[in-house]
């Protein structure tokens, strides 16, 4: 009863999705996302239907009947998503061929010309219905750029890394290292909110209004956030040096020390990726991170 | 999380839009951030998943606080709501208090001034000018003010008014009780304000002005004052006569500017009030034609004026007590030789006045001031002619500022006269000279040769009497 109604209001039948095929995939999205309770625990009937009712059931139509090939739902999807996809491309790359080189890859990817473990398959199956389908393309889309950016930056990127790291292994002062020290306790106890505010701020230099969009708030409140956020750092960097032994002059030098000589530190403190199997340092700064924290 | 467009742990596109929508919940959304601020790429997909910044305007941070939120609504109307009140309250308090200081002005009896019988003493021109000057405002505002209470009782008739009002008319008598005459004249500045302003300093009124007073005096006492007005037996050239508010109150006042038939003012005319004692009282027109006499008792008066090159006007008034009479007398041009001796029994100052004939004076070529030529003389100034006399083709001419010009060849160029006396210059006339050795002048002597027996006579506002021969180089007499 309820699956014929979503059905009927998602016009499924648009686009040539049966009730059954609709039923599975509002099924499949919720159990994935456990119907937005915690993990572990049961959703009821209501739940269910609160959860179904919440979602853009008329685009997950149009993006089930892409992942399965129909006709009508491609008309419908290049009709409304199109010219939105490709400027979005155009802004992204800052070009209009790069734009549309990087929205016609993207298309014949969730036409599904890839194949996995033998089946067709189109990224659009991933697409839950609990935000908006260009949402989900743009992001798409801002990942395919990301990856053609990741590409061109490790080949430009390595050598400007290099003697970064060549002067933080030769600077073997006391004072650095206890400084490092400082920082990896310090950045162990920053919220991830601060940690991200952080990270975009000073290693990627994006603005307070590019922040801002991210995070849906004022760019002074991302001001306030940030200078509250380093001010707490800067007290608990002092603290933590002082209690490594060192007097409140020499911490205070210590925090003037030159931000390049420790700029490593804080990319792979900030930046590093816990699930990352190819680095070996993160690792090991996670394994010191963790030891600092149970002391 | 899922591993399909890079290495590692990565939210999926699902994920991200979720974020960036808005729409994760706050599990979702602490997870993304955690993760972001460690990942660089995920940070780099989520900022450019946002739109283009040009085309997006920047997000604001709605009002929080539900305090503000809840007041407002109620706030504006109830500050709309005050703000009315207030500017109800500042438009009705003026007319609520105007009962209170009426009583106050029955209150202010007026001080018990004896008259004086005696003879007045008389004023120097010095003084009568000062008076003039000081009170010449508040005149014209005091004939201002009464203009439209009057009109019934004016009849215009060109420049002229004619009083017609009967002459028995009684007049109420200012008293103490009534209170719309308890202070007369209250709405006259100038000199009546400073009365009033003495008579009110008095009074409790905790510390409004008089001007308060003067607003508020009704309608009616303006009325009351103009019917107690003066009462004239002929046609006055410009009379307008109003209530004055004098030093004492029973005494009364005459003011007033004399003019030629063109309008010019004449300055340096010798105005004399004769009563019916034959006491006189003059004074001089300054440079603006003005005059003015006060502490005149109450009674008849002969009012003279008289100029050199114009006719005497002469003109009987009756002053009544509180009054301040406007004359605006006007003098015609004399058409021949006239002399005119005024003479007044002592106190009074008596001047003999020679009035130039507009051809010659004792055989010269002599030009008595013509008012219709001042206004054809540019002077350097570029003020209005005051006064002008000229002897042969040597003009002198005194500006409205006092300033003396000088010209030799008969006004086309002017020079000023460097002040070689004290204070303003207030009139300038010819007079011969009364020398008996003078040689009489030969009758064939052209125009532009000055008379050796003419002279310049300067009159200062202090008094003074200056005489020049050449109009350049001046003596005290």
């Amino acid at each position: 009863m309820l699956g014929e109604e979503l059905w009927r209001v998602a016009g499924a039948a648009l686009v040539e999705l049966s009730k059954a095929e609709f039923a599975d995939a509002l099924e499949t999205i919720g159990a994935r996302d456990n119907f937005g309770l915690d993990p572990g625990k049961q959703a009821n009937e209501r739940q269910r239907e609160v959860f179904w009712r919440a979602l853009h059931l008329e685009e997950l139509a149009i993006a089930r009947g892409c992942a399965l090939g129909r006709e009508s739902a491609w008309q419908r999807f290049l009709a409304q998503y199109r010219e939105q996809l490709t400027r979005a491309a155009v802004e992204m790359t800052g070009s209009a061929a790069l734009g549309e080189d990087l929205a016609s890859a993207l298309y014949s990817e969730l036409f599904g010309l890839t194949e996995r473990e033998g089946k067709r398959w189109s990224p659009l199956l991933r697409y839950s219905g609990r935000g908006s389908l260009m949402g989900w393309l743009r992001a798409v889309l801002a990942q395919r750029r990301v990856n053609q950016y990741r590409k061109i930056g490790r080949e430009t990127a390595l050598g400007e890394i290099e003697p970064a790291a060549r002067v933080s292994e030769q600077l073997e002062l006391k004072q650095l290292e206890d400084l490092r020290a400082a920082i990896k306790v310090t950045l162990s106890a920053v919220s991830a909110e601060e940690r991200f505010l952080l990270s975009a701020y000073f290693l990627d230099r994006h603005t307070l209004h590019e922040m801002s969009l991210v995070l849906r708030v004022h760019e002074a409140t991302i001001s306030r956030k940030l200078k509250r956020a380093t001010e707490r750092l800067r007290k608990q960097l002092m603290g933590a040096l002082r209690a490594r032994g060192l007097s409140w002059r020499a911490a205070e030098e210590a925090l003037g020390t030159d931000p390049r000589d420790v700029d490593i530190n804080l990319r792979n403190l900030l930046q590093k990726s816990e699930g990352d199997p190819n680095s070996n340092k993160a690792d090991l700064d996670k394994a010191s991170l963790d030891e600092e924290r149970q002391e | 999380m899922n591993w399909n467009f890079q290495l590692g742990i990565h939210p999926d596109a699902d994920q991200l839009s979720l974020f960036v929508e808005g729409a994760a919940t706050s599990q979702e959304h602490e997870r993304m951030l955690a993760h972001l601020a460690e990942c660089a790429e995920c940070r780099k997909v989520v900022f450019f998943m946002q739109p283009h910044q040009e085309t997006q305007p920047a997000t604001r941070t709605p009002v929080k606080g539900w305090i503000w939120g809840r007041l407002l609504p109620v706030g504006l109307p109830v500050a709309a709501l005050a703000c009315g009140l207030i500017a109800v309250l500042l438009y009705i308090r003026p007319h609520s208090r105007t009962p209170e200081i009426q009583q106050q002005n029955a209150s202010a009896r007026p001080p018990d001034i004896q008259i004086p019988q005696t003879t007045v003493a008389p004023t120097t021109d010095s003084e009568t000018v000062a008076r003039s000057e000081s009170s010449k405002k508040s005149s014209e505002r005091n004939a201002l003010s009464s203009n439209p209470s009057r009109q019934e009782n004016h009849h215009a008739a060109g420049s002229s008014l004619t009083v017609s009002r009967a002459a028995n008319v009684e007049a109420p008598q200012p008293t103490a009780a009534a209170p719309s005459v308890s202070v007369p004249a209250g709405h006259a500045g100038g000199s009546a304000g400073g009365v009033i302003g003495g008579i009110v300093s008095e009074l409790p009124l905790n510390g409004r002005s008089v001007t308060n007073l003067q607003q508020l005096q009704p309608a009616d006492t303006k009325t009351a004052a103009s019917q107690n007005s003066l009462t004239k037996k002929k046609d006055l050239g410009g009379l307008m006569i109003d209530q004055a508010s004098g030093y004492d109150k029973t005494l009364a006042q005459v003011s007033g500017r004399i003019t030629d038939r063109t309008g010019a003012i004449v300055a340096g005319v010798t105005v004399m009030l004769r009563d019916a004692s034959g006491e006189t009282r003059q004074t001089t027109t300054g440079t603006d034609g003005s005059f003015h006499l006060t502490e005149l008792p109450a009674g008849e008066y002969e009012l003279t004026a008289t100029a050199s090159g114009f006719r005497t006007s002469k003109q009987s008034i009756e002053l009544n007590p509180s009054e301040l009479a406007m004359l605006h007398p006007v003098l015609d041009i004399g058409g021949g030789a006239e002399q005119v001796a005024v003479e007044a029994a002592s106190p009074t100052v008596t001047i003999q006045t020679e009035s130039a004939n507009l051809g010659q004076v004792d055989g010269g070529q002599v030009v008595a001031e013509m008012p219709s030529m001042n206004r054809a003389i540019a002077l350097p100034s570029g003020l209005p002619v005051a006064a002008n006399v000229s002897h042969g083709k040597r003009f002198l001419s005194l500006d409205n500022a006092c300033n003396l010009f000088l010209s030799r060849n008969g006004g086309k160029k002017w020079k000023k006269v460097n002040p070689q006396w004290t204070g303003k210059a207030v009139r300038i006339e010819l007079a011969p000279a009364y020398r008996s050795d003078a040689p009489s002048k030969p009758k064939n002597e052209t125009m532009g040769q000055a008379s050796e027996v003419a002279v310049f006579l300067l009159t200062t506002d202090v008094g003074t009497v200056w005489t020049s021969k050449d109009g350049a180089h001046w003596h005290q007499q």
